[in-house]
């Protein structure tokens, strides 16, 4: 459990200090502030636009952050070899992948906490008030980028980084149409489609099923509970992919 | 050629019939990289392993430690487990954003060491590779030397029996050798057994008790300097021998 500690503090000082990653929120700052034009130009909705777009750049930019930095995260140490200082201890493969996911978890939360923060700023500025959805929003975008870290991690230990990018931003873009893909295909009344659905529909993490973001600008009311049993869901869909990771891991030799 | 010193004292390292067979290219074509390895390091000894590139010196240290599965053969150590072990890779790299006493600290705790213990044993590791002013600055500014120097510290941190060194002067000046091999002396004299490899037979010669001298992924000479000494005018012209019969 120490080394679990020791592995993840290293690991969020290690991305925190990354100048590359500074450049990205500051870049998310940027796009927040956006917001602010758009809703200068949309006639009364400004307080709706400055929320609606500023969410969509929280999720973008929490989005880069954690696919490129969770598909470096264990390429960068087997390539520049500081596994070999790593292992050559007695360290375990499991609490190096849980350690490192945790680290990167850490540094996520500041990333969010940081657009965030911003974000609450602005929309205090345009709507004259501080909405409690809003951070609710936020923590449960905060939710499914730490399946998308879990996943990207899995997905670096099978191949190379850019691979392990592009199939973690594919299992996000998924993740938020998987249960369109279930409700068309049923429509279609053919039994194979829906299968083949509803194979996806398991295998891919169903993000939308946790996305608040129309209830935060009243286009929808959210059922907790259900939001509830989802987040159970990914929870576990985290330990799943991380158990893959430590499995595929475990294989390896340096 | 294999020599046995007949060294009385038990052995820390036993490696038997060490085999390691890695796959390589598209078409996972098998190649030999170790084809029996005999090893044995006392207790005490320090222990020199030589060879051209490519004999298998590393893939041997690496398969020790559990960084690479062997093919075939075993390897006995006598300490419980590798907490008493310390490593220092080859042309060792670390975190970028880390400094180096926050380094040795993680390295520290990945062994459990407690804090009060940790901080104290630090200073004094910055302290005996000459760090002590560069301590708080971050690893991407150290050169070359200066991370050999830290893989030293971080390789000793846990106060270990048995330290593998990988090229430990690769990369150092004089001054840096020197200092490398006092730290060697003194682990000697602390009791300690030191294996490492090395291309600089001088300095082989200085510190070692023993050699072995690998060929082609096998052990061809095993013994002590003296033995080797005995051969030849010069270490260099011993191995040179060894490596052409």
């Amino acid at each position: 459990m120490k080394q679990v500690g020791a592995i993840a503090l290293n690991t969020f000082k290690e991305t925190i200090r990354d100048r590359v990653l500074g450049i990205i929120v500051v870049f998310a700052l940027i796009m927040i502030a956006g917001g602010l034009w758009l809703g200068s130009i949309s006639l009364g909705e400004g307080g709706r636009m400055m929320k609606d777009f500023g969410l969509v750049a929280v999720t973008l930019f929490g989005l880069i952050v954690a696919v490129f930095v969770a598909a470096g995260l264990i390429h960068k140490e087997v390539e520049k070899r500081t596994v070999f200082v790593l292992f050559s201890k007695p360290v375990s493969r499991t609490a190096f992948i849980v350690g490192k996911f945790l680290g990167l978890c850490a540094t996520m939360a500041i990333v969010m906490a940081g657009m965030a923060a911003f974000l609450f700023v602005l929309v205090w500025i345009v709507d004259g008030g501080f909405s409690g959805m809003l951070l609710l929003a936020v923590l449960l975008i905060y939710a499914q980028l730490l399946v998308i870290i879990a996943v990207t991690i899995f997905f670096s230990t099978l191949g190379s980084a850019i691979l392990a990018s592009v199939l973690g931003i594919c299992v996000f873009v998924a993740g938020q149409l998987s249960h369109n893909v279930l409700s068309l295909s049923r429509l279609g009344q053919n039994a194979a489609t829906e299968a083949l659905s509803w194979v996806v529909y398991v295998i891919i993490p169903n993000l939308s099923a946790v996305d608040v973001k129309p209830a935060v600008v009243g286009e929808q009311v959210v059922a907790w509970s259900s939001v509830g049993v989802w987040l159970v869901y990914l929870g576990a869909y985290v330990v799943v992919c991380l158990g893959l990771a430590v499995a595929v891991f475990r294989r390896k030799e340096f | 050629m294999t020599q046995n010193a007949g060294c009385v004292r038990p052995p820390l390292l036993e490696v038997a019939g060490l085999r390691k067979t890695v796959k390589v290219g598209f078409r996972r074509r098998p190649v030999e990289i170790l084809r029996g390895v005999d090893l044995e390091v006392h207790q005490n000894d320090v222990f020199g392993l030589l060879g051209p590139n490519g004999a298998g010196k590393t893939t041997t240290i690496k398969t020790v430690l559990g960084l690479m599965r062997p093919s075939a053969g075993s390897v006995r150590l006598g300490l419980p487990d590798l907490s008493r072990v310390g490593y220092l890779p080859e042309n060792p790299y670390f975190y970028d954003y880390l400094s180096g006493r926050e380094f040795l600290s993680f390295c520290g705790q990945l062994f459990g060491i407690d804090a009060n213990v940790r901080r104290e044993r630090v200073d004094r590791l910055l302290a005996e590779v000459g760090l002590e002013a560069a301590a708080d600055k971050h690893l991407r500014k150290y050169s070359k030397g200066m991370l050999q120097r830290i893989g030293i510290a971080q390789a000793l941190i846990n106060d270990p029996e048995l330290v593998l060194l990988d090229e430990p002067m690769t990369g150092l000046d004089p001054i840096g050798r020197r200092e490398v091999k006092v730290i060697i002396q003194r682990l000697q004299e602390r009791g300690k057994t030191v294996l490492f490899n090395s291309h600089i037979l001088s300095d082989v010669h200085e510190l070692c008790t023993r050699i072995a001298i690998i060929r082609g992924g096998t052990v061809v000479w095993q013994g002590t300097v003296p033995e080797a000494m005995a051969e030849a005018a010069t270490l260099d012209d011993f191995f040179m021998r060894v490596i052409a019969s």
